[in-house]
């Protein structure tokens, strides 16, 4: 009885689906498999990056960032600013609809605006110093500040997590700390919730009614033309089913193969393989600065003293060397912030003797050192395996807590001592993109209890924050950087274990796959 | 009659009871914070509070037991907390795949399963007997996910037979649908055929060795007709037994087989959800799952009667 | 496995262990052992090796098994690493022969945590009438939910660790001995010799000592033998799927999970760990079907 009523249920499942697959059949499909399963699709609410990814297809920004991480006009025509930077105003570019077919107008910029501001970091600054937005008409929108924001542009264009993505009105009511419910959104692509599989699968089918802009593409900025009409993720966390799959043809894109498994993808006839983002990633050790040792800068230099960049790279990008590069610098390599002024302690051959004296100096006396590790993240595992190694040698009693990622999450975020449920260093990585610039590395601020994971206290880096928002051009950006770069090199919220480029690998018959910071959709096409 | 059916039905009542409130206590116990997961690297610690708060995490056990089991018992497995969407919507989008695995590998299973347990009987102590019951015994000894890796390198990589991994649904075409269910359901197979083969074989000896056997072909009844016919029906009540019983390793065997051929069905589903901590989908999959099993194993009890007419209850 | 599944490891005299146990009285008495009882032979002689090479690890040309070198990384198998190196380097060979000793602590650790626990519940089910619908209910309930599935759950409840994972696979274990001990315990309560010690004034203890235990200890020892093979697939799968012992132990599941990305450029990472787990599971097996048969000469001639 209960089996037949299975089948029954799994035929009719069947039966419904017969029709959209015949439709898919003669479409222009792109099968991609993304870095990591997806759970929302809430560009404001959800932080990762997989998240952002797809939201850049569903929605649409004012700004987009360019190549050279400059701001463009996107869904703006351009802008007006007084002379005394306190009024901005904005006018929206013509054609611009929701995929419901309604026109987008200057009063869903205001509501998307105010429930991104309530949630990103650069969102919160510009709250800060904003007396009011407000919606002039239907095209025109205008900010009024108390205090200049010379990055305003910067934040609506910044594809780095929170999205200030344009939705409409009554989706923007939404409470910030909760996920929309209603995913009609500006962008090329209409996501199908129908269709959507979560942890398997994610549809998106080209929106008939965007208007892309007239300009090449260039990572967000310029025209978004979609020349597939479907784009079909598949999630395959197995790297080597992945790689099985894409040699058979079975997917197209593959967005993140693991190194190992390049020199056979390589190969492999009809598969493309390049770097996938100029920017890359940046590695990091975080410490936990409320308890000892760690609270003393002593022993936080202490580490940054024995640190081998080039170990902790072997062990996330594997024997390529064209893969990593060291970074005694908070900046991404190749972005116009990079410095490495006062990096010397990042530097050089490792001394342990020193190390260890200031360790001694730091008062440490061979407590546990407790070290979070994600064991399912081949990128935390393998830097954490190397550190654990320098610190037992510099005498530190290491305590290696292996756990999944889910559980570093959620004991990382408790302040108690590391001895009752608390932490001492975990081990994370961040876009390179986001490093580029101090305002989105998070693990930069130091505004003690407010800042992330680890909680350091520095006035002397926030105040370097602060600066560098308020600088008026490139030349004091710049010496901001170098300010910045000594005082976070000193004080150590945490330390980079390197930069480190990942690959990304496509069916040679693909036309138009770029390389940037995310998967750029828009431009591929079949050749 | 009728009575058995009915008491055996109210019996599962309190097994599923229990197994409700085990796995809800269990992970009501678990250390992992959804709300940390959900919120990702670049949230704060306020950040991460208040959607604790908002997913009604913060509550007390029985509270959430209560309204758990009460939600459960009008059909409403709740929401998951990753996706926003109805657990009961999610078990559905990916009940085909895993119900089609399982019914692919009973049933070819069962076809290879016993014919050589049969044949091994028939000729015990044989070579062929020999080859079957090592092949047996290997197949409980090597784990699932290594006969996947070398199944799809040679099957599918090298010889190119079949795709690698994924599912067609059986709407995409009957040939497309079995093509890429035939190396999973190999997989799977094999440590169930392993378990069939053997009990088929010494269920028959048993049988074999009985008078009615010996009378049967002293009438002059072929040796086929003898096997198949006679014995095979009188060595079914064992057969079914672990068929029955063996749905548990099958359930099991699939959630490595889903993840080793990246199958959207159940099994993976349960290892995402565990993975993430996504506590409303853990618990109506393990339900399910556990469900499943104890209503299959309900239907073998009151199929006994079909294949040994001696028993009535 | 069977036997195990269908909880009927037969009612077997304990004279017939006590035979099996005991050390060879004469000359040749081996050579008739290996050919009355060729699967327990096999069976025990590779576990005996498995053991060895456990407890031998340390002098086997091994090198620390957790020592990184990122420098020497994916090495195929040579003269200097027999097995090859894995992805951060460490040396396969010594990592699959310390592995060893956490399949087998594995194995025997829940093979007798299972049983004492197991044989506890079943005597109590079976003696204490009160006692038995409740217990047996909760474990019909924890029965009824597939054994991995079960121990996958009780995984994510707690951080990896051996002691974690023997945990879990153990309460996934546990209810079938239980059932198996309160079936013999049931059984053996009808018997004349027991109901005359009942009638006699004897106290529940002293049966159950004198009794009861020794009877249920042949089944018992073959269903033990199967719950270790059984739990050290177990462990290799928890490894594999993400929810095992922690990566930093070298466990056979863990080598192979690792290695399972490249299971196409680097077959070795997954072959060697997996053949030394099949090769200990199937002694153990056949460990098993050996003490089956030689225990319960109803069954021998047939399995």
């Amino acid at each position: 009885m209960q089996r037949r009523d299975l089948l029954k249920a799994a035929a009719g499942a069947g039966i419904l689906a017969a029709p959209r697959l015949a439709g898919a059949a003669g479409a222009r499909v792109l099968r991609f498999v993304p870095q990591a399963n997806f759970a929302n699709l809430d560009p404001v609410w959800g932080t990762q990056y997989v998240v952002r990814n797809a939201s850049l297809l569903v929605w649409d920004t004012l700004y987009g960032l360019d190549s050279g991480l400059v701001p463009r006009p996107q869904m703006c025509e351009g802008h007006e600013r007084s002379d005394d930077g306190l009024s901005w105003d904005f006018r929206l570019r013509a054609g611009l609809r929701f995929h419901d077919g309604e026109p987008v107008r200057a009063r869903d910029v205001v509501a998307s605006l105010n429930r991104w501001m309530a949630r990103d970091a650069m969102g919160q600054v510009l709250k800060a110093r904003l007396d009011a937005l407000e919606a002039v008409d239907d095209v025109r929108f205008r900010f009024r500040l108390r205090a200049p924001f010379p990055k305003l542009l910067l934040a609506l264009a910044k594809p780095m997590p929170n999205l200030a993505a344009i939705m409409p009105e009554r989706v923007a009511a939404t409470d910030p700390f909760k996920q929309i419910g209603d995913y009609i959104g500006s962008g090329p692509m209409v996501f199908r919730r129908d269709e959507w599989v979560p942890g398997s699968r994610v549809v998106f089918a080209r929106f008939d009614g965007y208007v892309p802009r007239s300009e090449p593409s260039d990572w967000l900025a310029g025209g978004k033309r979609m020349l597939v009409d479907r784009v079909e993720w598949q999630i395959i966390p197995d790297p080597g089913t992945a790689a099985a799959a894409l040699q058979n043809g079975e997917i197209d894109w593959w967005e993140t193969p693991i190194p190992d498994l390049v020199p056979l993808l390589r190969q492999s006839p009809g598969v493309r393989v390049d770097i996938a983002d100029p920017l890359g990633n940046v590695g990091l050790l975080r410490f936990n600065h409320l308890y000892p040792p760690f609270n003393d800068v002593r022993a936080r230099q202490a580490v940054a003293m024995v640190m081998n960049q080039a170990d902790e790279m072997h062990a996330v990008v594997g024997s390529d060397d064209a893969l990593w590069r060291p970074m005694p610098s908070v900046f991404t390599p190749g972005t116009p912030l990079y410095t490495e002024a006062g990096g010397e302690i990042l530097k050089g051959p490792r001394d342990y003797t020193a190390a260890k004296a200031r360790l001694a100096a730091s008062g440490y006396n061979g407590e546990k050192v407790v070290m979070l590790v994600a064991t399912d993240l081949a990128i935390t595992k393998g830097q954490s395996d190397v550190t654990a190694d320098i610190l037992t040698r510099l005498g530190m009693n290491v305590d290696y807590v292996a756990t999944d990622w889910g559980t570093v999450g959620a004991r990382r975020a408790k302040q108690d001592p590391p001895a009752k449920g608390g932490w001492n260093i975990f081990h994370t990585w961040l876009a390179g993109l986001d490093c580029a610039l101090p305002a989105t590395n998070i693990a930069l601020r130091t505004n003690g209890p407010k800042a992330w994971f680890g909680w350091p206290s520095s006035e002397e880096i926030q105040g370097l924050i602060t600066r560098w928002y308020d600088a008026p051009d490139a030349r004091v950006e710049h010496d901001v950087a170098a300010a910045l770069n000594r005082a976070a090199l000193d004080f150590l919220p945490y330390v980079p274990t390197g930069f480190f480029l990942g690959y990304q690998a496509w069916r040679a018959d693909l036309t138009g796959i770029v390389k940037a910071p995310f998967p750029v959709f828009w431009g591929v096409g079949r050749g | 009659m009728l009575g058995y059916i009915v008491r055996r039905v109210l019996a599962t009542i309190p097994v599923m009871g229990v197994v409700a409130l085990f796995v809800f206590s269990l992970l009501y116990l678990a250390p992992g914070d959804p709300a940390a997961i959900i919120a990702g690297d670049q949230a704060s610690p306020e950040q991460i509070a208040l959607i604790r708060a908002s997913l009604g995490l913060d509550r007390p056990f029985l509270v959430r037991f209560g309204e758990w089991a009460w939600r459960i018992a009008h059909g409403d497995l709740g929401t998951s907390i990753f996706t926003n969407l109805p657990v009961g919507h999610m078990i559905a989008q990916r009940i085909e795949p895993t119900l089609s695995l399982m019914l692919l590998t009973l049933v070819v299973s069962l076809l290879i399963a016993v014919p050589l347990g049969v044949l091994a009987a028939a000729r015990q102590g044989s070579l062929v007997d020999r080859g079957v019951m090592l092949f047996a015994v290997l197949g409980f000894s090597t784990p699932v996910f290594v006969i996947g890796y070398v199944l799809a390198y040679v099957f599918a990589l090298r010889l190119d037979w079949f795709p690698v991994q994924g599912y067609v649904p059986l709407a995409g075409g009957f040939w497309p649908f079995l093509r890429a269910l035939i190396l999973p359901a190999a997989t799977l197979g094999g440590i169930y055929i392993a378990l069939i083969a053997r009990i088929t074989r010494a269920s028959m000896l048993e049988v074999l060795s009985q008078d009615y056997i010996r009378t049967a072909r002293a009438k002059g009844l072929g040796r086929g007709a003898v096997l198949f016919v006679h014995a095979l029906k009188n060595a079914a009540v064992p057969i079914v037994t672990v068929v029955g019983l063996g749905v548990a390793l099958l359930i099991g065997g699939a959630v490595v087989t889903e993840s080793v051929f990246a199958i959207p069905g159940l099994g993976r589903l349960t290892v995402d959800a565990i993975l993430r901590r996504d506590y409303p989908v853990i618990q109506g999959v393990v339900l399910l799952f556990s469900f499943a099993y104890v209503v299959i194993n309900l239907l073998v009890d009151l199929l006994y009667t079909v294949f040994d007419p001696r028993i009535r209850y | 496995m069977s036997a195990r599944l269908l909880g009927d490891a037969g009612e077997v005299p304990a004279e017939a262990l006590a035979e099996l146990l005991s050390p060879p009285r004469r000359r040749g008495a081996v050579r008739g052992f290996i050919h009355r009882h060729p699967g327990i032979a096999a069976g025990g002689a590779l576990v005996a090796v498995m053991i060895a090479i456990a407890v031998l690890a340390p002098v086997l040309g091994t090198v620390d098994p957790t020592a990184l070198a990122p420098a020497r990384r994916l090495r195929p198998p040579s003269a200097m690493y027999w097995f090859g190196t894995d992805m951060l380097g460490r040396d396969v060979y010594s990592r699959v022969i310390y592995g060893a000793r956490v399949s087998l602590v594995v194995g025997f650790a829940v093979a007798v945590l299972a049983s004492l626990l197991g044989t506890a519940i079943g005597l109590a089910g079976g003696f204490l009438r009160w006692l038995d619908a409740l217990l047996m209910r909760v474990m019909d309930g924890l029965m009824s939910i597939p054994s991995i599935l079960l121990a996958i759950a009780l995984m994510a409840l707690t951080r990896g660790s051996v002691r974690n994972v023997v945990i879990a696979i153990t309460i996934a274990e546990v209810p079938r001995v239980a059932r198996l001990v309160r079936g013999v315990v049931l059984g053996l309560r009808e018997l004349p010799y027991v109901e005359a010690a009942v009638a006699a004034g004897t106290r529940s203890p002293m049966i159950i000592l004198r009794h009861i235990l020794p009877n249920t200890l042949a089944p018992l020892s073959v269903q033990a033998t199967y719950i270790c093979a059984s739990a050290m697939i177990t462990e290799a799968i928890l490894s594999f799927i993400g929810a095992g012992t922690p990566p930093i132990i070298p466990s056979w599941g863990n080598i192979m999970a690792e290695g399972r990305a490249l299971w196409q450029v680097k077959p070795y990472l997954v072959f060697f760990p997996a053949a030394f787990l099949s090769v200990t599971v199937l002694a153990v097996n056949l460990l098993g079907d050996g003490l089956r048969d030689a225990l319960d000469p109803r069954l021998a001639r047939k399995l």
